[in-house]
């Protein structure tokens, strides 16, 4: 065998892993959300039903609610998280051991499994013996036993706060690598020039990290675009449909309704939006590149 | 145009001490540069004066105020870095612009202004181009229009050309000259490269592990080396710089044997040019045999070794002789030559 048929040889394993785990679900699912699938009467798809369950997604309340749950969740989540992990790097660029300790701890939300994140901040909001809803309500008395989660605005609230607590720290660390490539110069400079350090930061340093912040903010949209651990632990889709997200509800037509056929088509739903806003950033990213490198 | 004075300034990085106590004063007008190798705190020097690095101790006068608490704005200079410094996300008339605007003038006045310091460096045509789309050579000139755009009192120069090529350097180094002799602005310059400083300055502060070992114009720094770190650092080929002792009169190392004014001693190094030195023949004071004939266009660099002994002499650029042929070097007539202590650097010849 020689070493170019080896070579080819050895990545058949993995590509028949992705093949059977990604490729394949993907293309079932696909031509699954053209059929009809009631899992609870057959353990396989029935007959083609065109574009009719695409369809049913256009007027669908529980669907339509879930769009708008998750366009207010990725909207909120990406901008603060952005923005936080941007302040943090700031804060956090220079060197002393104070700044280590602090990038050190800031690994330890990221570390965390959303589930438990969820199952956590339940617990800590919770009006009885809750330590955030407890500490809240000695702070502020007027919150004294606020029914955090039951109140469906606040109930997105804490969702988007848990996922900023989770997200900010792995986008923090993208911003400081990101920081460490703007040249210190241009800062000193500016200094020099007379600029404030308002200034600096929003008129030499952001317009130097634009790459970074595109990047971090796709990767946080398509990562927001997919919630559903905390849904499930934190507010179960509730109260009522209020956090309801498009992964969650799929998941409930799929695995509580099991209708499969619909559960298919809402997935492929979410995969376009999810490509069509990726592409979207991609795009803005090249044509930043171009600029700084023309 | 100001005269800047440091008195008594200090520097430590924690316990670190970066920059001694010491005091050096830049006449108004004047073209200072402080040379000196990687680390001896030129650059600390030069930040601590732009207000980019505090002082420990000591106080910063720029024409006769006290700037040890202005930020950098406030303190009426400007700087050339090393890489060169520019705003990446805008183009060149922005970068030449940014100061001005930093400073309220009036758009007309910007525009008037930007267009006059381009066409001083030559890059009136280039103003719409974004910094990635400029040579080296170009970019250090958008550095050097945004310094000169607003007329300091004081230009801060950090090794602007290290980052050229040797051919840009020179002729950069040439419009620098000419730059400071049209605006006449006290000029302070780093930089680790000694022709630099030699061409350019008007007084040159030779540095080492901080502090200041000369001032001094080019030509005395050149020709009256305070000590053994400066009369090697500066010339180009170095000073040949040879190890031995004084008896009876004269240096003795191995392969030379010279008259020297001075009492016997041990561990003394004799210094002398390359420039000053000739080929002869017969029985000269410098013997050995010739270990590499190096032209260099105008001349032929002469390396003789005997032993230990390696002696480096400016021969005739026509001079050709077989490799390890016996050499004979003496010193030319008038050759001034430097007697220093092994051990401390210093000048024992006065």
């Amino acid at each position: 065998m020689n070493e170019r048929t080896l070579s080819y040889a050895l990545l058949v394993p993995a590509f028949v892993i992705v093949i059977a785990t990604t490729i394949y679900p993907l293309a079932y699912s696909f031509v699954t959300s053209f059929r009809e699938w009631d899992l609870t009467k057959q353990l396989r798809p029935s007959g083609f039903v065109g574009l009719q369950n695409y369809a049913h997604a256009a007027t669908e309340s529980g669907f339509q609610n879930s769009l708008w749950v998750t366009a207010i969740f990725v909207v909120t989540s990406v901008i603060l998280t952005v923005v936080l992990a941007m302040s943090l790097a700031l804060l956090l660029r220079r060197t002393g051991r104070l700044h280590t300790f602090t990038r050190i701890i800031l690994i330890l939300p990221f570390a965390m499994s959303p589930a438990l994140i969820g199952v956590s901040y339940r617990f800590m909001f919770n009006p009885e013996f809750g330590v955030l809803a407890k500490g809240l309500g000695a702070v502020f008395p007027a919150l004294e036993g606020t029914p955090w989660l039951a109140n469906p605005d606040l109930a997105m609230a804490i969702l988007v706060i848990t996922d900023v607590w989770h997200w900010a720290p792995y986008m923090t660390f993208m911003c400081l690598g990101g920081l460490a490539s703007v040249p210190r110069e241009t800062e000193e400079a500016a200094r020099i020039d007379g600029a404030s350090n308002l200034r600096i930061v929003f008129g030499i340093i952001l317009p130097q990290m634009k790459g970074v912040l595109l990047v971090t903010a796709v990767l946080k949209t398509i990562f927001a675009l997919k919630m559903f651990d905390q849904v499930v632990t934190l507010t179960g889709g509730g109260p009522g449909t209020s956090t309801e997200t498009m992964a969650f509800f799929i998941f409930n037509v799929g695995f509580e309704w099991f209708d499969m056929g619909y559960a298919s088509a809402l997935a492929w739903i979410l995969t376009i939006i999810t490509m069509v806003i990726s592409a979207w950033y991609v795009r803005m990213l090249l044509s930043e590149r171009k600029m700084a490198t023309a | 145009m100001a005269e800047v004075r440091l008195v008594d300034i200090e520097k430590k990085y924690g316990s670190f001490l970066a920059v001694p106590q010491q005091s050096l004063t830049i006449e108004d007008g004047e073209f200072l540069v402080l040379l000196g190798p990687s680390g001896c705190g030129k650059t600390t020097t030069m930040r601590m004066i732009a207000g980019l690095e505090d002082i420990t101790a000591g106080d910063i006068q720029i024409a006769g105020e006290r700037v040890n608490d202005k930020p950098p704005k406030d303190r009426d200079i400007a700087m050339v870095f090393q890489n060169y410094g520019l705003y990446p996300h805008m183009t060149v008339r922005q970068n030449i612009e940014y100061p001005l605007k930093l400073r309220k003038v009036n758009k007309a006045e910007r525009a008037r202004r930007v267009q006059d310091t381009a066409d001083k460096v030559e890059l009136g045509t280039l103003l719409d181009r974004r910094p990635s789309e400029l040579s080296g050579g170009q970019r250090q000139r958008v550095a050097l229009a945004r310094a000169i755009v607003r007329t300091p009192k004081i230009f801060l120069m950090d090794e602007p050309l290290s980052n050229l090529d040797a051919k840009l350097r020179v002729t950069m180094r040439a419009e620098l000259k000419h730059l400071h002799h049209e605006l006449g602005v006290t000029t302070v310059y780093v930089t680790h490269d000694q022709m630099e400083a030699m061409t350019l300055a008007d007084r040159v502060a030779v540095m080492r592990e901080g502090r200041i070992v000369q001032l001094d114009t080019p030509k005395r720094i050149y020709s009256d080396p305070a000590d053994l770190f400066v009369a090697g650092f500066i010339g180009s080929p170095s000073m040949n710089l040879i190890d031995g002792a004084v008896q009876d009169g004269r240096f003795i190392a191995e392969g030379m044997d010279l008259p020297v004014s001075l009492p016997d001693r041990d561990e003394v190094v004799f210094g002398i040019r390359p420039e000053d030195l000739e080929l002869a023949d017969g029985d000269t004071p410098i013997k050995g045999r010739l270990y590499a004939l190096e032209l260099t266009g105008e001349s032929t660099l002469v390396t003789m070794r005997a032993g230990k002994t390696s002696v480096c002499a400016r021969g005739h650029a026509d001079f050709e002789a077989p490799i390890n042929a016996p050499c004979h070097l003496a010193p030319k007539t008038g050759a001034r030559f430097y007697l220093f202590d092994r051990a401390t650097g210093q000048r024992l010849d006065g």
